[in-house]
């Protein structure tokens, strides 16, 4: 009974050490505007750039069946910002890391699975917050998502799983390097990735090595399912690939930064 | 007759020091070329500082011409090879963007006290905005040479012969000597490396406010009314000429109007930036 009381206390006080440092990471976004409010306006910049220059771009054949090209653009937006928000956090991490902060948390009988925690919370928290904004700023303008308030929930959902990954890997590249500059260095790295990718612009009208490169790119994938959300409405292929798909880059994302922690704390 | 046949000026003579003085303008030049060769080391020792800036525009036209591969079937699309509308794009941006590289350097010079030492040392105050000139146009002949034949690899052609190829590098250098002049002003002017983020941004947005990704007739709304005035994107169309169709002096004199105009501004921004150090 003692071991089950003691469990149960442990448990209570790894939640509430990984809340506190999850409100810090939270507030810290919220009090350097000028490390998040790149990642909130450039994918804006682009979706009206994108949509004034490449408007005339539905007419084309095998584009798929939209009301205007905004609709097209805002999977696209949803996971660039998400993509370049999540490395906020995880320098925020390395900061942590290089100033010392982070050994002293260690030092503290902090749990060490919560150091991690908080930081992802912090990275899915705004990629949620950067969901809503995106979708909010572009209903005025002509935006229609065909899912509805359950297809909003879901691509909230699937923007946080993909900060979850996102910030994942970028945490255990922290974690190992100890470096912001490092995972500051992974930017173009990621930016790679999005335009390999059908973000900007549908597979069908791709051709050769470039399309294949892009048929095989998880991004393109996820990004059809939110997509689809916007642009088909609700279905179950939609939800599934918005959120498995993130959902298990996650998966094995936050193993890796586990991994890369344990390490860590076992060099000391 | 001693005043026309004077000679140099003696080393402590105060006149040493004006414009006319034929000994000052080798120095000045020596000084520039001293500066730029310094720099053009530097992409050697230091390339991971310059790397980003040959990498990106490679990249750029690889991956936009992938990405927007369809956007030639629209009518009036100039050209059916999406290759043929972004490696201009792409050399463009990178000259630019290699202008910009001079002036993340002098804040790091400024930064390290290395700008201190120059301006104490009796180079003339012109050198120190021409040798960065000079410098990034070297570095902008290597972006536009490796980023042309990348281009011309993943199948872009030159339409009207090798001039084509001239205006493409006209327009680059023309790019880095805005990028340059607006790169070292700002450098002057905030000593640190929030100029850098204010550089990239605003020559990033202003570049893209053009008809960067497709033409103004196909293009529609704001930014047809914005491009149609931008000046970039006269400087865009020079780039581009070689590889549109026959080149014409109607789409070429725009550009160089445009590079004249903007680079002769950014390099006076630039030279004023500098007498700010002083103050």
């Amino acid at each position: 009974m003692t071991i089950v009381a003691l469990t149960s206390e442990r448990r209570t006080a790894i939640l509430a050490q990984t809340w506190a440092m999850s409100r810090r990471a939270i507030l810290a976004l919220a009090r350097q505007p000028a490390t998040v409010i790149p990642s909130l306006v450039f994918p804006l910049f682009f979706v009206a750039l994108g949509t004034a220059a490449f408007g005339r771009a539905i007419e084309l054949p095998n584009f798929p069946e939209v009301e205007s090209f905004l609709d097209f653009a805002l999977a696209g937006a949803i996971i660039q910002g998400v993509l370049f928000g999540s490395i906020t956090s995880a320098t925020a991490l390395a900061t942590d890391i290089e100033t010392g902060f982070f050994d002293r948390l260690l030092a503290s009988p902090t749990s060490r699975v919560s150091i991690l925690v908080s930081r992802l919370a912090g990275a899915m928290a705004y990629a949620g917050v950067q969901t809503m904004v995106f979708i909010a700023v572009l209903l005025p303008f002509g935006l229609t998502v065909q899912a509805g308030p359950v297809g909003v929930l879901a691509m909230i959902a699937g923007g946080m799983l993909t900060a979850l990954a996102v910030g994942g890997v970028m945490s255990a590249m922290a974690i190992r390097t100890g470096s912001s500059e490092a995972v500051q260095g992974a930017f173009p790295l990621l930016f790679i990735l999005l335009f390999l990718s059908s973000a900007f612009f549908p597979r069908q009208t791709m051709h050769g090595a470039y399309k294949r490169i892009a048929d095989v790119n998880p991004v393109s994938h996820l990004v059809e399912g939110l997509r689809d959300l916007t642009i088909e409405g609700l279905s179950w292929s939609a939800v599934a690939r918005t959120l498995l798909i993130s959902g298990s880059l996650a998966v094995v994302a936050i193993a890796v930064a586990l991994r890369s922690l344990r390490k860590r704390i076992a060099a000391r | 007759m001693s005043h026309m046949v004077d000679p140099l000026p003696t080393r402590g003579d105060p006149l040493a020091h004006t414009a006319a003085d034929p000994r000052r303008r080798t120095t000045t030049l020596a000084a520039a070329f001293g500066l730029a060769l310094r720099s053009l080391r530097n992409i050697r020792r230091l390339p991971s500082a310059f790397l980003p800036a040959l990498l990106m525009p490679v990249f750029q036209a690889v991956a936009f011409s992938g990405t927007y591969f369809g956007i030639t079937q629209l009518p009036g699309f100039p050209t059916d090879r999406s290759i043929n509308w972004f490696l201009p794009l792409a050399t463009v941006m990178g000259s630019s963007f290699s202008g910009l590289g001079i002036g993340f350097a002098t804040i790091r010079d400024l930064e390290g006290g290395f700008y201190d030492r120059l301006r104490m040392s009796p180079a003339p105050r012109r050198s120190l905005v021409l040798g960065p000139l000079l410098s990034a146009w070297g570095r902008t002949l290597i972006v536009v040479t490796i980023v042309f034949v990348v281009g011309t690899i993943a199948g872009a052609r030159l339409t009207d012969g090798p001039l084509g190829l001239l205006t493409l590098y006209v327009a680059g250098l023309g790019m880095s000597t805005i990028g340059t002049g607006w790169g070292l002003g700002l450098a002057y002017r905030f000593r640190d490396m929030r100029a850098a983020a204010i550089m990239q941004l605003t020559l990033f947005v202003g570049l893209f406010l053009t008809s960067a990704q497709t033409p103004l007739p196909v293009m529609t709304g704001w930014l047809h009314a914005v491009a149609r005035v931008n000046p970039l994107t006269n400087i865009l169309r020079l780039a581009r000429v070689g590889f549109l169709g026959d080149i014409r002096w109607a789409d070429c004199w725009g550009g160089l109007v445009a590079i004249a105009g903007l680079g002769g501004v950014a390099m006076l921004f630039a030279r004023r930036g500098l007498a700010t150090l002083d103050d």
